[in-house]
């Protein structure tokens, strides 16, 4: 095809093309952003829900054992980790809603890539490992002493205990790790696609 | 005095014909077409409110429809799915959910198989917008442009002379 034949095909394509009314792009636009909000409102219920439970859970077993101080300072410390954890991913998904991409190509591209990259490739990029095993073995540290009726020290000096808690410890660990790497990995998808984009866009040799 | 709904309805009713478009080079299938032109709306009217430049509403709409479009093929990996799909699934696609003249067929086909990037400067071309138009929608230089229209052009060419 020549340049006034591709520009002539372009233009009946244009003319082919079947245009929606007023009403039609309102419709659109209104049940997109019905779907956007109920979508938002889900993810914040179902992490308010989830964290709530904790919270609520490690409040009432730490009153019961208002006599041991581990066990109520373990509960504490994860209390104050989910509520923080709450607030942070409320305010990531309010930003993740507000992106806007009216920016030029390049400049939106490289944003990503930058916010990406330092997550998934940062200098901390593996603290998420430390982070969640010393969260797994608080909760099952929590609900395991809890369950078992004896303070924390006496759980924790009884061989048969530790064993329940190791299981239960490697099982959490691994379904939390399973998960999460599940989830980087669809990112690291994502900052390749990112990338293989950007060196389309830049590259001219 | 207008509202800024029905503002925004306005432009888009006049400009709504590069939202097609720019769905019609990245998706074969319908409803991705669909969905990825309600996509566009929402993008636009949620950064309508900031626009500045009044004057650049063209400009804008293709920014926000082109980078939508991306970001939609990034979340379904429509890349391994192009680089699989059989051709002769291609034109049944075409052929059985719009009806184009063959020779505008021929050339989208041509189109679906250019590179991401590649679509979207050989649609700026095609929609006859200037190199200064086309470096601020892509954010590149216009020597950069310039290169890249020849390129795609070429590819273009190649692809649509191998079909014949």
């Amino acid at each position: 095809m020549e340049n006034n034949e591709l520009q002539n095909a372009w233009k009946n394509i244009d003319g082919e093309i079947n245009r929606k009314t007023t009403d039609e792009l309102d419709q659109y636009l209104t049940s997109k952003c019905r779907k956007t909000i109920h979508k938002f409102i889900f993810l914040i219920s179902l992490d308010v829900v989830v964290c709530i439970g904790l919270i609520v859970f490690l409040i009432i077993t730490a009153f019961n054992r208002q006599g041991d101080l581990i066990y109520q300072t373990n509960n504490l410390i994860l209390g104050a980790i989910t509520l923080t954890a709450l607030v942070v991913s409320f305010f990531s998904l309010k930003k993740l809603q507000g992106n806007r991409f009216n920016l030029p190509l390049k400049e939106l591209l490289e944003q990503r890539i930058k916010l990406l990259s330092e997550w998934l490739l940062g200098r901390y990029s593996k603290l998420y490992i430390v982070l969640i095993t010393i969260l797994v073995a608080m909760i099952m540290l929590s609900i395991h002493v809890y369950y078992e009726y004896k303070p924390f020290l006496e759980v924790m000096s009884n061989t048969e205990s530790i064993y329940g808690l190791a299981a239960g410890f490697t099982f959490g660990l691994f379904v939390s790790l399973f998960a999460v790497g599940k989830i980087r990995k669809y990112q690291l998808k994502n900052l390749e696609f990112l990338n293989d984009l950007h060196g389309q866009l830049c590259n001219i040799n | 005095m207008k509202s800024l709904k029905e503002e925004f309805l306005e432009i888009l009713s006049n400009y709504q014909g590069i939202l097609h478009k720019v769905s019609l080079i990245y998706f074969r299938n319908k409803s991705d077409r669909e969905d990825n032109f309600q996509e566009i709306i929402y993008q636009l009217w949620k950064s309508f409110p900031k626009l500045k430049n009044k004057n650049s509403i063209g400009s804008w709409i293709y920014a926000v429809s082109i980078n939508t479009s991306l970001y939609r093929l990034k979340k379904q990996s429509r890349i391994e799915y192009r680089e699989k799909l059989p051709e002769s699934i291609d034109k049944f696609d075409l052929i059985e959910e719009m009806t184009f003249s063959e020779t505008s067929s021929k050339l989208l086909n041509a189109i679906y198989n250019l590179s991401e990037i590649d679509k979207s400067i050989m649609l700026l071309y095609l929609e006859e917008k200037s190199y200064d138009e086309i470096a601020e929608i892509l954010g590149i230089s216009k020597s950069n442009v310039g290169v890249r229209i020849n390129r795609a052009k070429e590819a273009l060419k190649q692809i649509s002379s191998h079909g014949k």
